[in-house]
This record gives structure tokens, sequence and C-alpha cells, in this order.
């Protein structure tokens, strides 16, 4: 159990590590001279050589692969992420600034989409193959074709421009996140509605079911007790996929809706090639991803006592 | 089975032929007819420079479908070597090479892909790059998965004490048994790759304007949204259109999959 437990956290560590080198790799070999592009960032102006070697200095860009990335990667156990190689300012704050807008965009589009797909998958599996369950397909295989942008505008047309319901652009008030927020609830729905209603489906066909009720079990209790924990497997994976969904719908989302969140804040740094706030949105992303899904390995070996026992 | 393939006929005829059937010039700027609404001139419309809506559709169905199929095949290639290094190449090799996809997958791919895209400049081939490096991981772990399995397979075993290489191992024994299951992972790719190409489009680091992309051609119509909200919708249908059609045909090559396996 230990081994096993220690494992993980070395895999998550490597993996980890691995994404820091990527991300640094990426940067340094990216066409063009980096030290060029923040220095036309920076003083949005014709720019001398002399301009581009002092900026290539002073961004420590001077000293070859591996000591840049040493340097790099050293404080960033600290989580100081350097300074933003454009305004110059430390990325850290202004990082979280812009998570505080993503965060409850994110767990409101979770909420949503939770309470819409768990009461569709338990009422349509109550007669698989049903009419509420075939539409409860149907939606599910929609609503994974729909790109969150286009979702995103369609909402915009229909809320804020037709009704006139809704504001759309920004984030100054609660309503500015009404339409975000469902944009990105639709698309968890979605996804959501298929893999619980597959869960319960599977957890149904279960063999050790018939003897359960054989026994005189009522139905009520076997579905608390038997069905649910099964079907709660493949939902506890889907929170990690989801989560993917979460972050790449936000990115997305924040850019249609013109929201100062974490999507907007790549986007932008993208732009300006701002080197050190890229990378940090890039290790702030990756670290988020081990640790969740560091937590449903831990998660699953609780629910489910077979998957400590295989890997060990 | 017979709707895959005639959905495969109508996608790749629309991609090859719709070029022809449209009614005009996909860049042809027209400024005077610019914005119009559908009508028997332009059955879809104009753009806010007035260029035919349903001929950029059209053309764009090229860019769109095409790219992705190439995207695709790219990661299946891709991903399938990776996946035979690591079913064939030993304990070690396997580890590094399993570890390596975590990393890739540790990832969110399209905001890999955006930042990728973004940073080596917007345009057709960084779009095929941050596409394709973002996009093999599962014909990998699909490829180890059941390379692992054949492993202790009789044929597979006389394969190793006849002397083959691995390479002709891989080419003869694994590569047959891994193409059913490929496709299936590849039709939900195909699904993935239209998806990203019209988000990068979108977000302006895909294919660059005056071509006519399904992503870009929102990103103009998003601006004329109160005006012309028509002009963002078509794009949208397409996408969409396209993404569940693939979707569904997966399904489909999937379900025969399984029926046979069971027989």
């Amino acid at each position: 159990m230990i081994a096993s437990l220690l494992g993980l956290f070395l895999r998550a560590f490597v993996v980890l590590s691995g994404t820091a080198l990527l991300t640094f790799a990426l940067l340094w070999f990216a066409p063009g001279d980096p030290a060029q592009a923040i220095a036309m960032a920076r003083y949005d102006a014709i720019v001398t050589e002399e301009i581009v070697d002092l900026v290539r200095k002073e961004a420590g860009l001077d000293v070859g692969f591996w000591p840049a990335f040493l340097s790099w990667v050293g404080p960033l156990v600290l989580l100081d992420f350097g300074n933003s190689s454009v305004t110059g300012r430390d990325v850290w704050p202004d990082m979280l600034a812009a998570v505080y807008y993503t965060v409850p965009l994110a767990l409101a589009g979770l909420f949503i989409g939770l309470a819409i797909a768990l009461p569709l998958a338990v009422l349509a599996t109550k007669q698989p193959g049903g009419l509420l369950d075939r539409c409860a397909v149907a939606l599910a295989s929609l609503g994974a074709a729909v790109p969150a942008y286009w979702l995103g505008l369609l909402l915009i047309l229909l809320f804020a421009v037709q009704l006139g319901w809704l504001p759309a652009i920004g984030a100054r008030t609660p309503a500015h996140a009404v339409l975000p927020a469902l944009t990105l609830g639709l698309g968890v729905a979605s996804s959501l509605t298929r893999i619980i209603r597959s869960g319960i489906l599977e957890a149904r066909g279960q063999p050790f079911l018939p003897a359960i009720r054989r026994r005189g079990v009522a139905d009520r209790k076997i579905s608390r007790d038997h069905v649910a924990p099964h079907a709660a497997i493949p939902v506890v994976t889907v929170f990690g996929l989801e989560l993917a969904f979460l972050l790449e719908g936000a990115v997305m989302v924040e850019v249609i809706f013109g929201r100062p969140g974490l999507g907007t804040f790549l986007v932008t740094a993208i732009e300006s090639r701002d080197f050190p706030q890229v990378q940090a949105v890039v290790i702030l992303t990756a670290l988020l991803f081990v640790v969740v899904n560091l937590l449903i390995d831990l998660i699953y070996r609780a629910i489910d006592p077979r998957i400590g026992e295989r890997n060990a | 089975m017979r709707s895959v393939t005639v959905l495969a006929i109508v996608l790749v005829f629309v991609a090859v032929v719709g070029p022809y059937l449209a009614p005009y010039d996909p860049v042809a700027i027209d400024i005077p007819k610019r914005l119009s609404r559908p009508s028997a001139e332009f059955l879809l419309g104009t753009d806010a420079l007035g260029r035919d809506i349903l001929s950029r559709l059209l053309y764009g169905a090229q860019w769109s479908l095409g790219l992705a199929f190439l995207i695709s095949f790219i990661g299946l290639c891709l991903g399938t070597a990776i996946g035979l290094v690591a079913a064939l190449g030993g304990k070690w090799v396997d580890w590094a090479v399993m570890r390596t996809t975590d990393t890739f997958l540790a990832f969110p791919d399209l905001v890999a892909a955006v930042v990728i895209a973004g940073l080596m400049g917007a345009g057709t081939w960084s779009l095929i790059f941050a596409l394709s490096v973002t996009g093999w991981m599962r014909y990998a772990r699909v490829a180890r998965g059941i390379g692992l399995s054949l492993e202790t397979r009789g044929y597979v075993i006389q394969a190793k004490l006849a002397g083959l290489s691995s390479l002709s191992i891989a080419r003869w024994h694994y590569l047959p048994s891994l193409l059913p299951s490929l496709t299936v992972v590849w039709t939900g790719m195909f699904a993935r790759a239209i998806l990203g190409i019209s988000a990068l489009g979108f977000l302006g680091f895909g294919v660059q304007p005056p071509v006519p992309e399904w992503g870009t051609m929102l990103l103009d119509a998003r601006i004329h949204m109160r005006s012309t909200p028509l002009q963002m919708i078509w794009p949208g249908i397409a996408v969409v259109a396209c993404v569940l059609a693939i979707n569904l045909a997966g399904d489909a090559l999937r379900d025969t999959l399984a029926d046979k396996e069971n027989r």
C-alpha cells in the first residue's frame, strides 16, 4: 500500500518535471528570437540590436539552455514565477487575480452540469431505451459536438442581443457570470450525462445484483448500496476529464465574454510573448492536473479496494 | 456500418467537390454588397467584406476536414509508433515512454495547442504541428495496451523464437491486430481535430485570413452579431454537423467491432 502510494507520488513528480522541461524547451526553441519579441512587446516600436541584447541579458536568455532552465526551475519550487517580461510586474499576484475569476466560473459550470446531468441520467436509466433515455443520449451526443465558443456566441445572441435579459461582455456584476457559467455548464452536462448513464447501466448489469435481489433486498436499498458505488467509479474518473474540459472551456468562454480570467490572461500573454506569464499558467495548470489526478487515484482506492490490490 | 460508409462518402464528397459547387469565389471582395441577408443571389448572405458565405463554407470544408484528416493521421502514425516502442521495448523503455505520454496527457490538449500554436506564430503549419503534437497520446495508450496483451500469444512467441526483429513483429503481427481499435480512436481524434482547428481559428492562432476556415469565419461573424446574426450560425452548424456525424460513425464502428469480438 505504502509502496504504491509512493509510486503515485513519484509519477506525479516525474510528470511535473517533464512538463516544466517541455514548456521551457517550447519557449526556448520557438521560432523567432525571444529577446527580440520581448523587446518589441515592451517598447512597442522598432527596436535596435543594442536594446535586444540588453533585454536578452536582463531576461537571463544569454546563458544557454540548461543554465537558463535551471535558474528558472529553481525558484519555481517556491511558486516564484518571476516578473512579467512586458510589464515587469511580479507574475504571481497578477495570475492569482485572474484565477479568482476563473475558479468560481469553473465551479459554477461544474455545478450546473451536475444539476442537469445527475437527475437526467437517473431518470433516463429508469427505462433504458425509452423516450427520455433516447433524448438524454441525443442531448449528450449533440453536446459533445457543439464547440464551447459557438454555444457561448449563441447564448449571447439569444439572451443579450435578442432578448436583452443579461449582459454579455465583462465581469462587473454577478449577472455577467450567468451566460459564461451556463455555457460551461451545458458542455459539462452533456459529457456527464453520457458517463453517469453508462455508469449506472453497467453497474446494473453486474452479476451479483440478481443474487442480492433474490435474497429479498429492497430495490431502493440495492440502488443505494450496490448500484451507486459502482456507478461512482467512472464518475470519479470523469472529474479528471471534466477538469480538462473546464479549463479548455474557460479559456474559450473567457475570451468570448471578455472576462479577465486565466484564459484571457494566457491568450494575452501569448500574444505579447510574455514568456514568464505563459510559463506560469502552463505550470499552474499542470500542477492542478497532477494534484487532481493524484486525488482521483487515492479516491479510487477508497471506493474500490480491488484497484490497490491489482497495482500492488 | 452502412451509415458509416454513406457518411464517409458524403464528407469526402463535400470536401473534394465543394469548391466546384460554390457559386462564387470565396475570397472575392464586394464591398457594396457587404453584410447582405440570405437571398436568391447569396443563399446564405455575405460577410463584412461582401464575400459569399455559402462559397466560403464550401471551400472551408476542404480546410477544416482536410487539415483535421491530416492532423489525426499524423497523430495516428506518431502515437502507434510510440505505443509499439513502449510495448516491445522492454520494461524501462516502457516506463520512460509511458511517463512521457502521461506528461503530455497531464495537460488539457486544447490549451497546450493554443500555447504551442500561439508561440510558434499563427499559421497553418503551426496549427498542424500544435494539434498533432497534442493528439497522439490516446493512440499510444491503446497501441501499447493491445501490444502488451499480444506478447504472450503463441504466434508472437514463435515469431520471436524464429528471430524476427522487433520491427517486423510490430509490422506483421501487432499492427493488424491494432488497426480496428486504432480506427475507432481515430474517428474520435478526427472529430477533435475539427473542433481544435476551429477553436484555434476562432482565437486567431490558426489558419490565417483570407482563407475561408470555419473558426476564422466565426471570428469575423462575431463582430457583426447585431446586424447579421445568421452569419454566425452557418459555420457553427457546419462544425457541429461534421463532428456529430463523425462521432456517430465512430460509435457505430465500435459497436460493429464489439459484435465481431463477441461472436
